[in-house]
């Protein structure tokens, strides 16, 4: 239902309502009064009759008879004599078309003469008894008259009213059907802001949550076009190394003495193949990570044996690594409430970063410190040129790399961040006092045990 | 065919930067914007094929830049990004085509001799000069009809006379064209080229400007042969 029809149902239904109540009063009103009025008319004229009949003989004659004057004014008169104890009445006069109203009883009533309702009053004066009555019916179409006078300019008033509220009402929310008109426009990707400035100031509110909420819409949609672009990039970079050195093999494999050129080029497209699939990988892992979480796993790690598993799988990653890595932990068995799979690829993440940005002579230090009775801290230490505090919040965001020509998808601190997430841990980047760089991963101690 | 390759995946690079090789063009590769701004200060390049995501620069930016100090340097620009608008957005920044990755490494030299040809205002791939003929795309020569074999370098050679047909190119130009950024080239290897090229194709075939260097000659070889 519109808000203009809405509108106008309750206030004309009040509206209409109150002033039915109002005219149904002031109709009652008028009846009564009416009544009272025509009922004193009956009176004044019994009264004037009989101050006549007593002033004049009653003469038999028509013509000048003063009932005649009553007569003209709709009402029915009759005089007549009582005489002695009979009560037997002589109608002196009576008006011409008057009812026989010798059956009156004295003072006000209603009776029914020949079909008619009529109302009569009846004085007696002396011996003399003037009987006035009027129709009811006549009454009746008076009041209706008066009621149609009074009612049909108060109807046509209510339904100009009604129309006015209609016309008024659409004018009033011509700002609201503006704004819709503006927002049914606006296209998806759009980025100008709403015009606030002609909404009226009830609307701004309004105009102001609706800006908002365009704002993180676009917000979310930039984001995510950024990460299809990204992960575009990401997965074309190496297909096209791929295809372009597969082309250069098949060329080189027609001409002769370019065995070489075939060599590298087969090497190059290997690289590339290699590429792709890690790419691949992290980016299959990190959906996982995001989709729905699976049953809280029962698995249970122990933190020493997964630092080490990362450490090996670091060092063979990284060919001449070997003994730059530096394992740092108490001899005590702490179990961590996470896959083992997922805890090694995490920390083998942070090797990874720490080996590739630091120079390659100095340690990497990975450390395990148990912070407190429910919680356990891997440390990775580099002595690396660190990033700087905007870097360090940006860093977990997918694809995000540094920009001096850093290898890698840009994918693994996102991945690191989302296991430790998913399994109730937190990863912290920071620059170390003196130099160097320092990741931090804490995740929760096994509360089984 | 002098290309400078801007593009910061060295994996890539190495393959289009064979693969050009490979189809005869003489390729330079340079990894970042501010290495292909010097590359353009100290040599001359016919061509550039340029990879947008830079580590040190936008490559649109680049681009922009280039095109604002008025280079007129002809760029391929190859991207892994294909939204519509990344395309709009390099055609306006002064790219002068477009290409996807992965791209087809055919296409590619297919696209940069179709832009070398509109850059000198030709409409076909074949260039005649006299009784020569020489197709762009493939390199053949055809001198009077009968096909010439020439050497890879020969072959650069000519192109490069045969695109500036009225100009005077030095001989750093015409060893730019033939060897790139490669060190180790004999100081006479350009006029050793040179006298090959004659040898073959006919005395008047290369204009030696004295003092200035060398201009595409009358191809009167008809004559001489």
């Amino acid at each position: 239902m519109s808000i203009r029809l809405r509108l106008l149902a309750i206030i004309g239904m009040s509206l209409t309502m109150l002033w039915s109540l109002v005219a149904i009063w002031m109709f009652l009103d008028v009846r009564n009064e009416l009544r009272t009025a025509l009922d004193d008319r009956l009176v004044a004229s019994a009264r004037m009759v009989a101050g006549l009949v007593s002033q004049l003989p009653p003469v038999g004659g028509k013509g000048d008879s003063p009932l005649n004057v009553i007569a003209r004014d709709g009402l029915a008169c009759e005089v007549s004599l009582l005489r002695g104890e009979v009560m037997a009445q002589t109608i002196i006069t009576r008006t011409a078309g008057s009812p026989g109203l010798a059956d009156a009883a004295p003072g006000y009533g209603t009776h029914v003469f020949g079909g008619k309702q009529w109302r009569t009053y009846v004085l007696k004066q002396g011996d003399i008894r003037i009987a006035t009555a009027d129709r009811i019916d006549v009454r009746e179409t008076l009041l209706r008259d008066i009621a149609l006078a009074a009612g049909v300019p108060f109807a046509v008033a209510l339904i100009g009213s009604l129309l006015l509220l209609w016309f008024g009402i659409g004018r009033g929310l011509a700002p609201l059907e503006r704004m819709r008109a503006t927002l049914a426009r606006r296209r998806p990707d759009d980025d100008v802001p709403l015009p606030a400035s002609d909404a009226p100031s009830e609307l701004r509110p309004l105009v102001h949550t609706i800006h908002h909420l365009l704002e993180r819409v676009q917000g979310t949609i930039a984001r995510e076009r950024r990460f299809t672009d990204d992960a575009a990039h990401e997965l074309r970079t190496p297909l096209t190394a791929i295809k372009t050195h597969l082309q250069v093999a098949r060329i080189a494999s027609t001409r002769p003495q370019a065995a070489e050129v075939m060599a590298q080029a087969l090497g190059g497209a290997d690289q590339g193949v290699l590429r792709l699939q890690s790419t691949l990988d992290q980016l299959l892992l990190l959906a996982r990570l995001d989709g729905p979480a699976e049953q809280a796993s029962a698995e249970c790690t122990e933190a020493g044996a997964a630092a080490r598993q990362a450490i090996e799988d670091a060092q063979s990653d990284h060919g001449g690594a070997v003994g730059r890595l530096v394992f740092e932990a108490e001899d005590v068995p702490i179990p961590l409430a996470i896959p083992a799979a997922l805890l090694v690829s995490a920390l083998r993440n942070l090797l990874d970063n720490a080996l590739r940005y630091s120079p390659a002579t100095v340690p990497v230090v990975l450390r395990i410190e148990r912070i407190d009775a429910g919680r356990v801290c891997f440390s990775v230490l580099d002595e690396g040129p660190g990033l700087t505090e905007a870097e360090c919040a940006q860093a977990v965001q997918r694809f995000w790399r540094r920009s001096n020509g850093a290898q890698g998808c840009g994918l693994g601190l996102s991945i690191v961040n989302a296991i430790a997430k998913r399994h109730g841990g937190e990863l912290l980047l920071r620059n170390r006092a003196q130099h160097g760089f320092e990741a931090r991963l804490g995740m929760p101690v096994h509360a089984a045990r | 065919m002098h290309v400078l390759l801007i593009e910061d995946d060295l994996l890539v690079a190495s393959g289009i930067v064979a693969g050009l090789r490979l189809h005869g063009l003489t390729v330079d590769h340079v990894e970042t914007a501010s290495l292909a701004q010097s590359a353009l200060a100290t040599s001359t390049f016919d061509i550039c094929v340029l990879d947008l995501g830079l580590p040190d620069e936008d490559g649109m930016a680049l681009l922009a830049r280039w095109r604002a100090r008025g280079h007129s340097l002809p760029v391929l620009v190859l991207t892994a990004r294909d939204a519509v608008e990344h395309r709009i957005k390099g055609l306006q920044a002064g790219a002068d085509d477009y290409l996807l990755k992965p791209f087809d490494l055919d296409e590619l030299v297919a696209r940069l001799h179709a832009l070398l040809r509109r850059v000198s205002g030709r409409s076909a791939d074949r260039i005649e000069h006299g009784a020569l003929s020489f197709t762009a795309s493939t390199g053949e020569v055809l001198l009077s009809g009968a096909p010439v074999e020439l050497s890879r370098r020969e072959r650069a050679l000519l192109r490069a006379l045969l695109q500036h047909p009225k100009q005077i190119l030095s001989s750093e130009q015409l060893r730019d064209s033939l060897y790139g950024f490669e060190q180790d080239v004999e100081s006479n290897a350009v006029n050793v080229h040179i006298h090959h090229l004659r040898r073959k194709l006919g005395a008047g075939v290369v204009e030696t400007v004295r003092g200035l260097g060398y201009r595409l000659g009358d191809a009167c070889a008809e004559q001489q042969r």
